[in-house]
């Protein structure tokens, strides 16, 4: 049987298209962008790539073109048509020219595969990535369970990441320790980057082989994700005790997050989240340092993707809705004592919001 | 993601080796005609960009093009605060981030007054980036030039080849912590092998198991408690500095399923060194298959690295249509036996003799 959030899932996509008059919705997904594909599917990608063809009867086909996640695929989507297409887009090419005529819409747009987007005029495809972005955006509250249930464990993981952080280790067998702990405690994927050192570092990146030494600043972003669902989690720890300028400093991105946490609410924009957290920096004479010079984004949507929209930035007018799950990060370079991360995971009520992750707002140390 | 160690290391990957790899390429766009040959990637398909410049994504996407001289380009979208770590780990490319890296790529096309321009997998590359191509280069003919680059990969260097067993040495020894007897449960097991993975270096660990191989053969993505019975199997799909290997090994917890067992992986170790060149896959595989008593070979896949992903199916059971192979060349063979009654998995990665 289909688990209970898929089932709501995709009733509401079948209602979805219905209003929008769509006959059948394509959708693509790979192990990077798998957000559409799994909100239609319940399929957590890894390999290859994947089209779905959702029908609005509610017939789903699901084409893979990895032998092994065909298998895979068979187990974990009960209710799902699962074909293994070697040539993945041949095959579904030849299936949208069997719904010729009828109304069809495609999403995310900008990753269908060439071949197929050149007929869209001939097989009247619309992109429907909106449609799709805003069942996205707007959790159903099943959907905000299974991120919660996430967030805790986004807080006991970066308990395992501050005890396996110490002098002399390396970045790589940090994560080492998290991601045994993960697939231990039912997480099945995490987006996890990470910075070691001081003033010379700009931002996070994968594991580099950087051991860890006494006044090393540690940064991470943890992700783990539960039944599909993300939840988010940025702190910062120094290695040995913290010294008085990144004492200070990490006052800033906790006000600045405080902020931003603040301002959310129904009715507001993503703009105005940024805004909050922003005027902070420009506050300390820090302005220059909010801009996509030294960090890219001020927060973002969690969901079905680690990063999903909308993103915090003052040019993003998307509306706040309740129901809507955020991380609030003020992430970015401090000129004295280099990147620093602060964020929580929130989710947005009518009248403001409620905060998933409860891990201490502090600059963590661990013994030198 | 990619989330273990990423870094480009020159003792590894030399400048030269990549300088020859890239040439290689032009050559063969010489003798077709093609000005420029553009690469897709992202994290599920990062190989050929990663074998012409060293460099695979975490995360995001972008476009490599090589031109008929001069540096190669790589555009993405990854966001400029990662423009360094990008340059660390690409040391032949000029780096442009961009939110739109297809506009970038069709610039540089018509800049360069490039005409006829090869794309891997072209029908599959992204339609939005494929029209921000066009539409900043109108005049260039895009065409798809995936055989002629699987033509280069159909045999591998000397540092590719060091990467592939380094990669294989670390999914050895992670599955070589498992003991059956004190193996607690699915995902504790599938967390040991990914720790060990990656506490030796693993770029990323892939661990699926079957925890029932007497009900199922198929694996599954774990994580959790999932109870692991007397027989199952484990695989381990790890990359190394963007090399991707897979090994599966079956584990028993009695003692002639044991027996059992090491009779198959023997069998199979002296199957995988022997794979050769210029004779069908499934041939050799059945031909030697009465060297292992009581088995019977329920079927058989054989991967390799030709063109954007890691490891994709050159060959099957499945489809046994498309099978042979090229001297020089690598692959991973899965094979699947029912052995004395009970299903045996097993997969290693393979150097193709002449």
């Amino acid at each position: 049987m289909p688990t209970q959030i898929a089932q709501q899932r995709k009733a509401r996509l079948i209602d979805a298209m219905a209003e929008a008059g769509l006959d059948l919705l394509l959708v693509y997904g790979n192990g990077w962008q798998n957000d559409y594909l799994r909100y239609a599917t319940d399929f957590g990608i890894l390999e290859g790539q994947a089209l779905a063809l959702v029908r609005g009867d509610g017939q789903i086909t699901l084409y893979l073109d990895s032998p092994l996640e065909a298998d895979r695929a068979q187990i974990d989507c009960p209710g799902v048509e699962v074909i293994h297409a070697a040539d993945l887009v041949g095959e579904v090419d030849g299936a949208l020219g069997r719904f010729r005529n009828q109304r069809i819409g495609a999403g995310p747009q900008r990753l269908i595969p060439r071949r197929i987007a050149a007929r869209s005029h001939d097989l009247k495809l619309s992109d429907q990535t909106a449609l799709i972005d805003r069942l996205l955006m707007a959790k159903l509250d099943s959907e905000i369970d299974a991120i919660r249930r996430a967030a805790r464990l986004a807080d006991t993981g970066y308990e395992v990441f501050r005890n396996a952080a110490r002098p002399g280790r390396a970045d790589y067998e940090l994560i080492a320790e998290i991601e045994a702990f993960y697939r231990a405690n039912g997480v099945d994927d995490n987006f996890q980057i990470i910075g070691v050192g001081g003033p010379e570092v700009r931002g996070m990146a994968p594991p580099r082989g950087k051991r860890l030494k006494r006044g090393d600043l540690v940064t991470t972003e943890l992700t783990p994700c539960v039944e599909g669902y993300y939840a988010q989690i940025c702190r910062t720890l120094v290695v040995g005790e913290p010294n008085g300028e990144q004492l200070a400093a990490f006052a800033l991105y906790r006000d600045a997050m405080a902020a931003g946490i603040a301002a959310v609410r129904a009715g507001i924009t993503a703009a105005d989240i940024a805004r909050a957290e922003n005027d902070v920096f420009r506050r300390h004479g820090l302005g220059d340092y909010v801009t996509d010079q030294y960090t890219r984004v001020r927060g973002h949507g969690v969901g079905l993707f680690a990063d999903s929209k909308p993103h915090i930035l003052e040019d993003v007018t998307t509306r706040i809705d309740a129901g809507m799950t955020l991380i609030v990060h003020p992430n970015t370079y401090h000129p004295v004592v280099g990147y620093m991360v602060l964020g929580d995971v929130v989710v947005a009520t009518a009248h403001g919001c409620e905060v998933l992750t409860a891990t201490p707002r502090q600059l963590f140390s661990v013994p030198a | 993601m990619r989330r273990g160690l990423m870094r480009w290391d020159e003792n590894e990957l030399p400048q030269d080796v990549l300088m020859e790899r890239i040439e290689g390429l032009r050559a063969v766009m010489s003798r077709g005609g093609l000005d420029g040959f553009i690469f897709y990637t992202n994290l599920v398909q990062p190989s050929a960009v990663t074998y012409l410049t060293g460099f695979t994504p975490y995360w995001s996407d972008g476009l490599l093009l090589v031109p008929k001289s001069g540096a190669p380009v790589f555009a993405t979208a990854l966001s400029k605060r990662v423009a360094n770590w990008i340059s660390s780990t690409n040391p032949v490319s000029e780096i442009i981030n961009t939110a739109k890296p297809g506009e970038a790529v069709g610039r540089r096309l018509t800049a360069g007054g490039c005409a006829r321009v090869g794309v891997l997998e072209l029908d599959r590359l992204p339609g939005g980036l494929y029209d921000e191509i066009v539409g900043a280069a109108p005049a260039a003919e895009l065409i798809d030039g995936s055989a002629a680059f699987a033509s280069r990969r159909q045999r591998i260097d000397g540092a590719e080849r060091r990467l592939i067993e380094r990669a294989d040495a670390l999914a050895v020894a992670a599955l070589a912590e498992v003991d059956p007897d004190a193996a607690a449960d699915a995902g504790a097991v599938a967390g040991l092998v990914e720790r060990q993975a990656r506490l030796r270096g693993a770029e990323e660990a892939y661990i699926a198991v079957a925890p029932n191989l007497a009900a199922d053969r198929r694996m599954i993505r774990v994580s959790g408690a999932p109870p692991l019975a007397d027989r199952f199997a484990l695989r381990a799909s790890v990359a190394y500095k963007g090399s991707l290997v897979r090994r599966t090994r079956t584990f028993a917890s009695d003692a002639a399923g044991r027996r059992a067992v090491g009779r198959a992986d023997s069998w199979f170790e002296k199957l995988v060194s022997a794979i050769v060149a210029g004779q069908s896959i499934g041939g050799q595989i059945g031909a030697r298959i009465d060297a292992l008593p009581g088995a019977t070979l329920n079927g058989w896949m054989a991967e390799s690295s030709i063109g954007s992903y890691p490891l994709q199916t050159v060959a099957s059971s499945r489809a046994p249509g498309r099978d042979g192979v090229s001297a020089g060349g690598f692959l991973v063979l899965t094979v699947e036996l029912a052995l004395d009654g009970m299903p045996w998995l097993g997969a290693a990665p393979a150097f193709v003799n002449g």
